[in-house]
């Protein structure tokens, strides 16, 4: 039918322009499902598929025997789904009152735009409890795993602490970080707009692994003890500071490392971070005469001088370059044993200036001082030890008799570790097997020899020099133990006064390193009193400690006293 | 009135294509709200089948009654769609930042909804019956625009810029159909053009600002994809994670989890294309088109100029509809609030879109009746 002039054609035409409408959009759908699919997939994902981590489990801290040292408990975590809160500025003072916060940070928290805060992680089941009584909607609890130290005190600077997010931030924690964490799992939770999850998806899941197990050398018995007998002396002499180290000579392995004052790590918060600090680690002090263990071991394996030569000793009054030495005693002829029997300064300089500066430089350095000690730890100070060619005039005398060094006790416990063991500089360390979750074992630590300090004969000699000390004749009487033989020396370090940067007479450091059974030692006891009140020579203060921790752990270790008999039949041979 | 070749000329394979459609709207309405808890009448995917039922009802009943007669009627209906649009204004329910319904109780009725099919009548009665063999004089075309012109600043007002531009649409095909001399298509471009800054300087100051901002967001998208831009930008991302095949029924992650606004109304088609992908969404289309199709052959095949002009206006409205919403939801048209016909859920879209089609089976049906 022919209406309207060229309405058939017109009517084409409007077909046409219908059907090209209709290629343009299958070009486009073609564009969007075709062409642009994969990524416009991946972006619909992202927006609806949100990863979640899932902490893995902390692996448990064993001692030497099994004991747990540091452990995991489910404690109640605070959290908030800010969209289901209507009132934010009224609920926030209110939680702010029952968590004892300030209400300002939670209620900033509250009115971020993220769909998931934490109010507050960790907190008491008292606490939560009561948080929950309010009965706020959008406010919920989430159990979280939780470090927990049942030992407290005990070795809390060696164990160090995990934070809110089980990352080890000090100690053992925080060096066997990675083992101890394990891997972090993740799964895919799906969201809505809302960001609301809807289920989770069985094939986007990765379970965490629980963290490695540790076992270390320490053995809680003997820390106990160590540290029972620093809180005593600490009460007694009311020092700043104390810290005791057990090492088992032939090993390296460290049996006890104790420091005061106290941390406890299950209240990290509460204390101040100074106390978080290993001392016995990670601050150098000026060792005093321990450090003459050294210079006498160096002038024995040189062989500028045998144990029996002759020094005069000045009658404890000597002038030197830019000074005066004195000793606690006057002293006229001794031998070299008997100098460091007696302790004496000037008999000490003498024999070191037999030596050049070159070489008792490269004695010190070969015992370990100046560099780290390799313990697996973080946080470990080398010490300090001037080179020679920066050394002055009284240097030589000084580094002698154990001043202008300055090193860790965990570097001295070492150093004399190997002359008790003949001659071998172990790399100390605290952990001795890593075990998986199953308890097998993934990984042992052998004993680690650093590097051979002096013979076995030197070694011998010296040994037998410092069972000396401790003795009648000796500066170390004090560290005498009924049935055992004891090798030790005693230290006395003035420090400087921070004020007038001389050496101070009141502030000191009193220190006693000691070896037993000396026969076949077994450990090595290092104790350092920092700054004790009243009579401060080593002798008197560090040298007890060292005998009553020694004593308890050689009957705890089963070593058994010298019979009579055996001494007889000795003397008799 | 109904004899044999009624019968026979009753395209059947049409019915079967909207009812295709239809089920294929309903089926996406229910993957995205049935977990929606239903409301006071029921859930909306059993509303949409209650409205599709009375929606065939109005289909046979436009279908039945003679062209004819619907449009001697046009004058009374033009009057009374007007009245409604003003009666809007006056007591219309406010929704989403506009007045555009009558609460009847049971329905809310959407005249500008109604008003598009009234005036393709009113404007097809006035074509036909003038004979045009070199187009409308300038005289002739102020009548039709008068008549486009009274409900088009009514529907404005509420605002409902989809109906307003819908308006707009069909006159100027039908004027393009008719012709116009030339005297008078110069005149009329010349007049559009130099009033053109006056009408958009209107058209612009009518718009709410989420209107500008939607039309912002069309010219660039990265403006604010979460704000403006974010209809557009989730609709496009629903489409093409689709793929080729489709993430399946109740599969799409954009629409179940509601990222995508309005799965059930203006963006049905984003919601469909996502659950049916590249595949499904072209046999979806072939359907669509064969339903154009069949209008333009309606058109083509009518026995006066009251039926071809009746089909072209009807055909352009669902083209137009059609073009809008899937443009829109491809991101290439922006972002204007008109439903698809026949899958948008909605009783007003669902019953004009069926008395239209119904009135194209009206014509087609009636192409070899003598009339009187």
């Amino acid at each position: 039918m022919r209406l309207l002039s060229g309405s058939t054609g017109r009517i084409i035409i409007a077909g046409a322009l219908v059907a090209i409408g209709f290629l343009g959009v299958i070009v486009r759908l073609c564009t969007l499902q075709v062409v642009e699919a994969t990524e416009l997939s991946k972006r619909a994902e992202r927006q609806h598929e949100k990863s979640v981590t899932l902490e893995g489990e902390r692996g448990t801290i064993f001692d030497r025997k099994g004991r747990i040292l540091a452990t995991n408990v489910e404690v109640p975590s605070l959290y908030a789904i800010p969209s289901l809160i209507s009132n934010r500025k009224a609920v926030a003072p209110e939680l702010g009152r029952v968590l004892r916060s300030d209400y300002r940070s939670i209620l900033k928290r509250l009115e971020g735009n993220k769909n998931f805060v934490w109010i507050e992680r960790k907190v008491s089941p008292a606490v939560a409890q009561s948080v929950m009584e309010l009965g706020i909607e959008g406010v919920g609890i989430l159990n979280e795993s939780q470090r927990f130290y049942p030992k407290r005190n005990l070795m809390g600077h060696l164990l160090g602490f995990a934070g809110v997010d089980n990352q080890g931030l000090e100690g053992i924690e925080r060096a066997y970080n990675k083992l101890l964490q394990g891997e972090k799992g993740w799964a895919v939770v799906e969201r809505d707009a809302f960001g609301h999850p809807i289920f989770q998806k069985g094939l986007d899941y990765f379970a965490p692994s629980r963290g490695k197990d540790m076992v270390l050398t320490i053995d809680e018995v003997i820390q106990h003890i160590a540290e029972t007998e620093l809180d005593a002396v600490m009460e007694q002499t009311l020092a700043d500071d104390a810290s005791v180290i057990v090492m088992d000579p032939k090993t390296g392995e460290i049996l006890a490392m104790a420091v005061r004052p106290e941390f406890n790590p299950n209240r990290v918060e509460s204390q101040h971070p100074e106390l978080w600090r290993n001392r016995a680690v990670t601050d150098p002090y000026e060792p005093g005469s321990t450090y003459k263990i050294i210079t006498a071991s160096a002038a024995l394996e040189e062989h500028v001088a045998n144990p029996d030569d002759i020094f005069y000793c000045e009658e404890g009054r000597m002038a030197i370059a830019g000074g005066v030495i004195r000793d606690h005693e006057k002293e006229g002829y001794l031998t070299f044993r008997e100098v460091i029997q007696k302790s004496s300064n000037i008999g000490m300089i003498k024999i070191a200036t037999r030596m050049d500066e070159e070489r008792l430089y490269r004695y010190s350095r070969a015992f370990g001082f100046g560099e780290k000690s390799g313990i697996d730890l973080e946080g470990e100070s080398p010490g300090m030890i001037k080179e020679p060619r920066y050394w002055s005039g009284r240097s030589l005398a000084s580094i002698a008799i154990g001043q202008e060094v300055a090193v860790t006790p965990l570097q001295i416990v070492t150093a004399v570790s190997s002359i008790a063991n003949g001659g071998m500089l172990m790399r100390p360390h605290l952990v001795s097997e890593i075990r998986d979750a199953n308890g097998h074992v993934v990984q042992t630590f052998f004993p680690e020899v650093r590097r051979h300090t002096v013979s076995p004969e030197t070694a011998g000699q010296m040994m037998n020099i410092l069972e000396g000390t401790v003795s009648k004749r000796g500066t170390g009487e004090k560290a005498t133990i009924p049935g055992y033989r004891v090798a030790g020396k005693t230290g006395t370090a003035q420090k400087i006064d921070p004020v007038t940067r001389q050496y101070s007479m009141q502030d000191t450091v009193s220190s006693f390193v000691g070896i037993v059974p000396a026969e076949d030692p077994r450990i090595v006891v290092l104790v350092v009193v920092d700054n004790p009140k009243g009579l401060a020579w080593g002798g008197t203060v560090a040298a007890p400690v060292f005998r009553n921790i020694a004593e308890q752990v050689l009957r705890y270790l089963g070593v058994p006293p010298r019979s009579q008999e055996r001494i007889v039949l000795t003397s008799a041979g | 009135m109904i004899d044999r070749r009624f019968i026979s000329s009753f395209d059947a394979w049409f019915v079967v294509v909207v009812l295709l459609i239809l089920s294929l709207g309903v089926l996406s309405i229910y993957t995205v709200t049935y977990t929606v808890a239903p409301k006071a009448h029921g859930a909306i995917y059993t509303k949409q089948v209650i409205w599709i039922f009375l929606g065939l009802i109005v289909f046979f009943i436009a279908a039945s009654i003679d062209y004819h007669e619907i449009a001697r009627f046009s004058t009374f209906l033009y009057a009374a769609g007007v009245v409604l649009l003003i009666l809007v204004l006056l007591v219309g329910r406010t929704g989403m930042g506009a007045r555009r319904w009558i609460s009847l109780g049971f329905f809310d009725l959407q005249p500008s909804e109604w008003i598009k099919l009234i005036v393709i009548i009113v404007l097809a009665r006035y074509f036909s019956n003038r004979s045009h063999p070199r187009g409308l004089s300038l005289l002739e075309l102020l009548v039709p625009v008068l008549w486009v012109g009274v409900p088009l600043i009514l529907v404005l007002k509420q605002p409902d810029l989809g109906t307003a531009l819908v308006l707009l649409f069909i006159p100027t095909v039908m004027i393009a159909l008719v012709g116009l001399r030339s005297r008078t298509a110069g005149f009329s471009v010349l007049v559009s053009l130099m009033a053109f800054p006056f009408i958009w300087e209107i058209f612009w100051n009518v718009l709410k600002p989420y209107q500008r901002n939607r039309l912002i967001a069309f010219i660039n998208p990265a403006v604010d994809p979460t704000g403006h831009g974010y209809h557009a930008l989730q609709s496009k991302i629903a489409i093409g994670s689709g793929g080729l095949f489709g993430k399946g029924l109740f599969g799409g992650t954009q629409s179940q989890l509601k990222f995508l606004p309005e799965g059930h109304t203006d963006f049905v088609f984003s919601v469909f294309a996502e659950e049916w992908g590249f595949v499904g969404v072209l046999v979806l289309l072939t359907l669509y088109f064969l339903l154009i199709w069949w209008g333009i052959d309606a058109a083509n095949k009518a026995k006066d100029h009251l039926g071809v002009f009746m089909a072209v206006g009807v055909v352009s409205m669902l083209v137009f509809y059609l073009a809008v919403n899937i443009g829109m939801t491809l991101g290439v048209a922006p972002v204007v609030g008109v439903p698809l016909p026949l899958m948008s859920y909605g009783g007003n879209s669902i019953l004009t879109t069926m008395a239209g089609l119904g009135l194209l089976l009206n014509i087609k049906i009636r192409r070899f009746m003598l009339f009187y």
